[in-house]
């Protein structure tokens, strides 16, 4: 066995290994976590909004919310975001950021899914303390602020966090966005790079795609533990809420 | 104050956006960096090719800056065609349907089409394209095109399955799910130089021409500038300095290497020195 020869092949596959694995970190996983963080927001403030208007809204208004949670719950994500990186841009030549495409497309489909969420959580809160706090002289919107949401929030963490991990995922399919790196398209990428290497590269494409599905293993692990801490910091002791937080 | 100190800032921060601007038009290319030798992109993300090399040159001569990103194959025509990109250089023939959408420069390359196929196939030119055999190919490429055209059309009975880049149509070669993949032959090349399983049975003699392409009509003028930039390169001896780093098989990671160690001459502006500091990385032993 020629173990100078060995010993130079697994070097040059560590390097070549790291060459693909170095960008995930920095290129990557910054662009993904990006995209994540905005279409959560605004998941979550167009779903807030459309769960209260389901909840308190008045029928017409009731209705429009329902017909947009249908329409974005039916449709795949991954026609979303080329309908708002490629149709619009055919059409209108609205020319978005290949970032800010893909957080509206999957921020307007996670809205519908959030509103749901928010729904049955402001719904799980009694009726009779919107009774109570409208007694004590509060405006409904008071109430609403003061009352209801702060319990409705905390009741709605544990079904959010598998919001939160769908989502994740679902940044993969922003990697046919034209020029946007994310962690998925880095994927594609070094798999195209190292199927055209010489030598031993292709043989490294399984463990390159691993090794970017445990990236998106790690962001859903550290975040649902995260979310975790959250719902045990903000659980107000003894107030009906039952069982505790297992992790 | 804070307030009008974040309303200065931001004021400060247009106003060097606009200086900056003022210095050096940024025009962005597109391309779909998965076809070595024209284009394809390191494993850190740089991007890498002959084409890519000629128009950071030709940017270079014609005073302007270049901001190449990587695209889809399928959508770069569309998006050159209505603007949201400038130019697109990804190894793409001059075709009449093109035209529609894009206009193109002067002919910089010509290429024919090559079957490649498993060495031990036993697969000829011939026996690889009856009917009955599956024939792999990129989306919306000449060479899916000619498989249409030159045989399904004329009643030979092959499948064709595209493919969405052209690596993949290779890596499914090797699956065995293809009998033969046809494509431009310098991207064929480059695939049987870095895999030994792969062998070409074959050219087509097509003759195609590659073109660089812009918005129909030309709204940013620069055609002429690419086509100066053009006779301008082939007239120095940076021209056949990149044929010499691009089309001799290399492997890619020589040519990476290369190609870091001359980028010093591209921020220098150098268009000549960095062809031939490239071309002697390439070929050094």
């Amino acid at each position: 066995m020629d173990c100078v020869r060995c010993k130079g092949v697994a070097i040059s596959a560590a390097k070549l290994l790291w060459q693909s694995v170095g960008p995930l970190f920095t290129r990557g996983l910054p662009v993904t976590l990006e995209i994540t963080v905005l279409l959560l927001l605004l998941g979550l403030a167009l779903g807030t909004a459309l769960a209260l208007v389901q909840v308190y809204g008045r029928r017409p208004l009731r209705y429009v919310c329902v017909a947009y949670e249908q329409v974005f719950r039916g449709i795949p994500p991954l026609v979303t975001i080329l309908i708002f990186w490629n149709g619009l841009s055919q059409s209108f030549h609205i020319f978005l950021p290949g970032v800010v495409a893909a957080a509206l497309a999957l921020g307007l489909r996670s809205a519908a899914y959030q509103s749901q969420i928010f729904r049955g959580a402001i719904q799980a809160v009694p009726p009779g303390q919107m009774m109570a706090a409208r007694a004590l002289g509060m405006g409904k919107l008071q109430a609403i602020r003061h009352v209801i949401l702060p319990q409705a929030f905390r009741l709605a963490i544990p079904p959010w966090s598998n919001e939160y991990s769908g989502v994740v995922k679902d940044t993969a399919f922003a990697c046919v966005i034209g020029g946007l790196i994310e962690l998925t398209r880095l994927g594609m990428t070094s798999l195209t790079r190292l199927s055209m290497t010489h030598g031993i590269g292709s043989q490294l494409i399984l463990p390159v795609l691993i090794i970017v599905g445990l990236f998106y293993l790690a962001l859903t692990y550290g975040g649902n533990a995260l979310l975790a801490l959250l719902e045990r910091r903000l659980r107000i002791p003894g107030f009906e809420m039952k069982g505790k937080v297992e992790r | 104050m804070k307030r009008s100190l974040l309303v200065l800032g931001l004021l400060a921060v247009l106003a060097g956006a606009c200086a900056v601007s003022a210095v050096a038009a940024t025009f962005t290319v597109a391309s779909d960096t998965t076809w070595p030798p024209f284009e394809w992109a390191g494993a850190d993300g740089q991007l890498y090719g002959f084409d890519l090399d000629v128009m950071r040159l030709i940017a270079i001569l014609e005073g302007y800056d270049v901001n190449i990103v990587s695209y889809s194959w399928d959508i770069i025509f569309d998006d050159v065609g209505i603007g949201r990109v400038d130019i697109g250089a990804s190894g793409a023939t001059i075709t009449a349907e093109r035209e529609m959408k894009v206009d193109f420069s002067a002919p910089y390359w010509t290429s024919n089409q090559a079957i490649i196929v498993k060495a031990d196939s036993g697969l000829n030119i011939a026996t690889a394209l009856l009917s009955g055999k599956k024939i792999g190919a990129q989306v919306g490429t000449t060479g899916a095109k000619w498989v249409q055209e030159q045989l399904i059309d004329k009643g030979i009975k092959v499948e064709l399955k595209e493919y969405t880049l052209y690596p993949l149509a290779v890596l499914d070669l090797l699956n065995g799910n293809v009998d033969a993949v046809v494509q431009d032959e310098p991207a064929s090349r480059a695939s049987v130089a870095a895999d030994a399983r792969l062998a070409i049975t074959g050219v087509i003699e097509t003759g195609e021409q590659f073109g660089f392409f812009v918005a129909n009509g030309d709204p940013k003028g620069l055609l002429p500038k690419i086509n100066d930039g053009l006779q301008k390169l082939k007239a120095s001896t940076a021209w056949d300095n990149l044929i010499t780093a691009y089309m001799g098989g290399a492997d890619p990671a020589k040519v990476e290497a290369a190609w870091k160690a001359a980028s010093s001459f591209l921020a220098a502006k150098d268009a000549v020195g960095f062809a031939k500091a490239l071309a002697a990385g390439v070929t050094a032993p």
